[in-house]
């Protein structure tokens, strides 16, 4: 009746956390790359190059490249875990998306409204994105394990 | 929904790592699993049926009673 005690079939080579370590190594590598890109994009015309318009489109070139293996590594790490995991994820991402558009649709009217002075940095959307994300991910985790 | 992952894994004298491994999931996945706080897809269960060489209703129990017509 037992299953035969063999040892797993799944080698230190291809295990779940050695392949979740290898697509987050990635995904860590391509953030890097992106964001480092994005920084020379906002602040080498001013700092580092006098607005030279080539070498600005040839970084935003880059940035893009850069996000675009961003992306793809995310999708891997996503892909790359298991069912639960993912459900986690897709669980924070459901919370941040919603949480974004909501506070997204607001922002952006605030100052029509004349409730602010200036105009709503989009890029603080962002941020609410980031932290209900992880806020996302702590509620999961506490309801699953 | 019941299952009894715990038991079948206990008679082998398995860890959760080594279940978690043989199944290619994590480790805290077969914690939710045998809390009952995670019910696994259908591919994940056949694949612990397979595993421990059982049908896949001796493992996983869904506690709704089937009454005859």
């Amino acid at each position: 009746m037992n299953a035969p005690s063999q040892k797993p079939s799944n080698t230190t080579t291809n295990t779940i956390e050695t392949r979740t370590a290898s697509n987050t190594k990635k995904l860590a590598l391509w953030t890097g790359l992106w964001s480092i890109s994005l920084a020379l994009v906002a602040f080498g015309p001013k700092f580092l190059w006098d607005f030279h318009t080539v070498i600005t489109c040839t970084l935003i070139v880059t940035n893009l490249f850069m996000g675009y293996k961003m992306i793809i590594a995310n999708k891997e790490h996503l892909e790359g875990l298991d069912e639960l995991q993912q459900r986690i994820h897709l669980e924070a991402m459901a919370l941040s998306l919603g949480c974004s558009v909501v506070f997204g649709a607001v922002f952006g009217l605030l100052e029509n409204v004349r409730i602010i002075a200036s105009s709503p940095n989009p890029s603080s959307v962002l941020f609410v994105t980031g932290i209900t994300y992880g806020i996302g991910m702590l509620i999961a985790h506490k309801k699953y394990l | 929904m019941k299952n009894r992952l715990k038991v079948l894994r206990a008679e082998r004298d398995w860890t959760q790592a080594d279940l978690a491994a043989r199944l290619d999931v994590s480790r805290q996945t077969i914690v939710a699993i045998e809390k009952g706080k995670y019910d696994p897809s259908l591919s994940l269960a056949f694949k612990a049926a397979r595993l421990f060489a059982q049908p896949i209703e001796s493992i996983f129990d869904d506690e709704i009673e089937v009454t005859g017509s």
